[in-house]
């Protein structure tokens, strides 16, 4: 009896190890990509096909009246109509309008990324120099500038959508007074772009503050000696020695910025609405909303669009810093 | 001698004494300016969690022209908000959906980290610079395949006799969210733990082997005990980043607590049924808040290294 229990159970853990032997086998490329393969597995099914369909989508009409998901081949169709206007009927809100720039997806997106970014940069920046001093209680300093980072978009948007309503926030009274605001902000577009901002700031300048102050740590500290006996003051110290060393940590940080800010959704959908604020994702949600998924897959490679080709920006300033040197 | 300049420094005016001082030492000055700024950022990021406080402890009838201090105090709008909506219902979905993703990410950027950080094979640069590129995509351009994915129209293959296989219907079900999570969070988790791994001298490794350990034996007891703290930080950035998702969290179900929506829906269904409240949103805000919270000064080390290394790495 205990024999037979022992050899099943012997049998039981063989065929456990059995897997693991097999990979004993293998040479050392045919081992990393078997460890490669739930990862090609998840990427491929969750990112790659998404992609692709959402790409071949793009070239076809929306089938509003018929069973099937998108209409007939039609190439550029999509693009062109949405980047001359023509679309601009289904959409609610115009596409690109130049001579009304708070109305169209492109124009407020674009407008929001560079003011956010810009001032998320400066007051990093700030909040970097801040971190890299030595002070007693600096590790709580350090938490209570990163505790925005972690707020969930939702409960941000909750916070600032407070802030603003007509009747309890001292914000909107304060502001209303100095007769910056209407009676409600946030149903009036330029308004809700700058609470929108305002919200976006006080969430991610944490995130860039943070890589700012990993390049200004990996400053080499006798530099600033060296410059302290040449008699340099405390603003050229700053503007000769740390800007230009910290200067490819902080493109890197501008970079991440600028791409997660192209997505801007959930905060404009918990506070002002998509009404008032219409992003490019804001578009991409009402289209699908509304069936059309020719047009909704077509804004989405725009927007894909635009983050590459503002990536590349920041890729070529990189490579010239990199010559530079 | 003494009592004479104390005589002259009351004879000066407090300010002209301050300005006197500064212009001797512009190191005290600098010194009083940074504790200003310093101030200033602590309390800029902190005062919207004060009020949120302020307004939760408000009566709801006291609700108009609230300043610094609550008009009245009631915490019992720490109760109601969880009996007007089943909000830690909406937390619990969110937790769970986070923690699992951030094993699934974890176990698969283990073994994807161990041939990026310690493995030579064919098309390593090619494979890593597709992860990153997928990384810049925006999710609005995965939604469109992926809503039909999760809610069965995708037909997988045909069977000649059993038929069309449809994609499971995973609308209203965590799996709808985890899966795409996985995917999307992977790329940074693989970046952290292949820096962490190749960081391991081979000897360690090389021992565990010579005393009889498996390949995979060698990953489990050796590399990942040994970069526990990549590990953490790769995991506390992945549940933070899965908590904090609007996007697809919003999509994939329809909002109801018991269909697994996260605190994403929680939060949109506060504002859009019980506007009025604003105290029991004010709580909910904060409750919401704490887990993250709590999470940001344990790890708070973790979170810094993990998002410098993860973002300069790339």
């Amino acid at each position: 009896m205990a024999t037979r229990e022992e050899h099943s159970r012997s049998r039981l853990r063989a065929a456990a190890i059995a897997p693991a032997n097999w990979t004993e086998r293998l040479t050392e490329q045919q081992y990393a990509y078997f460890l490669l393969v739930p990862t090609f597995l998840l990427i491929s099914t969750m990112a790659v096909w998404p992609l692709a369909r959402t790409f071949q989508m793009s070239f076809h009409a929306d089938a509003l009246f018929t069973a099937d998901y998108v209409g007939e081949f039609v190439s550029l169709t999509n693009y062109v109509e949405l980047l001359d206007g023509t679309r601009d009927a289904v959409l609610g809100s115009p596409f690109v309008s130049l001579s009304n720039p708070l109305d169209s997806a492109v124009t407020v997106t674009l407008i929001y990324v560079v003011i956010a970014v810009t001032l998320e940069t400066v007051i990093g920046f700030g909040q970097a120099l801040v971190l890299d001093q030595e002070f007693r209680g600096r590790r709580w300093v350090r938490v209570a500038v990163l505790i925005p980072w972690a707020v969930p978009i939702a409960i941000q948007g909750m916070i600032f959508w407070l802030f603003f309503q007509p009747d309890i926030g001292f914000a909107t009274q304060l502001l209303q007074d100095l007769g910056l605001f209407g009676r409600n902000p946030l149903t009036r577009t330029i308004d809700s772009m700058v609470i929108i901002i305002v919200a976006d700031v006080w969430k991610t300048s944490a995130f860039m503050a943070l890589l700012i102050l990993a390049g200004l740590q990996s400053v080499d500290r006798s530099l600033y000696n060296v410059a302290r006996v040449a008699g340099a003051s405390t603003w050229q110290r700053f503007k000769f020695i740390t800007f230009p060393l910290v200067l490819p940590a902080l493109l890197v940080a501008m970079l991440f910025r600028t791409i997660q800010s192209m997505r801007i959704y959930g905060i404009i959908e918990t506070t002002a609405g998509c009404n008032t604020v219409p992003s490019l994702t804001c578009l991409v949600v009402s289209t699908f909303r509304a069936g059309r998924y020719g047009t909704a897959a077509a804004v989405a490679f725009i927007t894909a669009g635009l983050v590459a080709l503002v990536a590349m920006v920041y890729i070529v300033k990189f490579a010239d810093l990199e010559v530079g040197r | 001698m003494s009592t004479a300049t104390d005589e002259e420094e009351e004879s000066v005016g407090p300010l002209r004494r301050w300005t006197r001082d500064a212009v001797r030492s512009p190191g005290s000055t600098y010194r009083g300016l940074f504790y200003v700024v310093t101030l200033f950022f602590v309390v800029t990021t902190l005062f919207p969690f004060y009020w949120l406080l302020v307004l939760a402890l408000t009566p709801g009838d006291q609700m108009r022209d609230i300043g610094l201090l609550p008009n009245g105090f009631n915490p019992y709008a720490f109760v109601e908000m969880f009996e007007r909506l089943p909000f830690h219902v909406y937390m619990f979905n969110s937790v769970v959906i986070a923690l699992t993703t951030t094993l699934i990410v974890l176990l698969v950027g283990s073994f994807a980290g161990y041939a990026f950080g310690r493995l030579e094979f064919r098309g390593k640069t090619v494979l890593l610079l597709l992860l990153l590129a997928i990384s810049y995509f925006p999710p609005a351009a995965f939604i469109l395949p992926l809503f039909r994915l999760f809610t069965g129209n995708v037909t997988l293959l045909t069977l000649p006799v059993v038929g069309a296989i449809q994609s499971p219907d995973w609308f209203n079900t965590p799996g709808a969210m985890v899966t795409p999570f996985s995917a999307l969070f992977l790329p940074l988790t693989i970046f952290i733990l292949t820096t962490f791994y190749s960081q391991i001298p081979d000897g360690l490794e090389d021992a565990a082997r010579v005393e009889g350990t498996t390949r995979i034996g060698a990953l489990f007891r050796v590399i990942i005990p040994l970069s526990a703290p990549g590990v953490a930080t790769a995991g506390v950035l992945t549940f933070i980043g899965v908590y904090n998702e609007f996007f697809i969290s919003f999509l994939m179900t329809d909002g109801q607590a018991e269909n697994w929506a996260p605190i994403v829906w929680g939060v949109v269904n506060y504002q859009g049924q019980y506007q009025a409240f604003y105290n029991l949103m004010a709580a909910a805000s904060i409750v919401g808040v704490l887990p993250v919270v709590i999470l940001v000064v344990i790890a708070q080390e973790r979170i810094v290294s993990g998002l410098t290394a993860g973002a300069l790495k790339e």
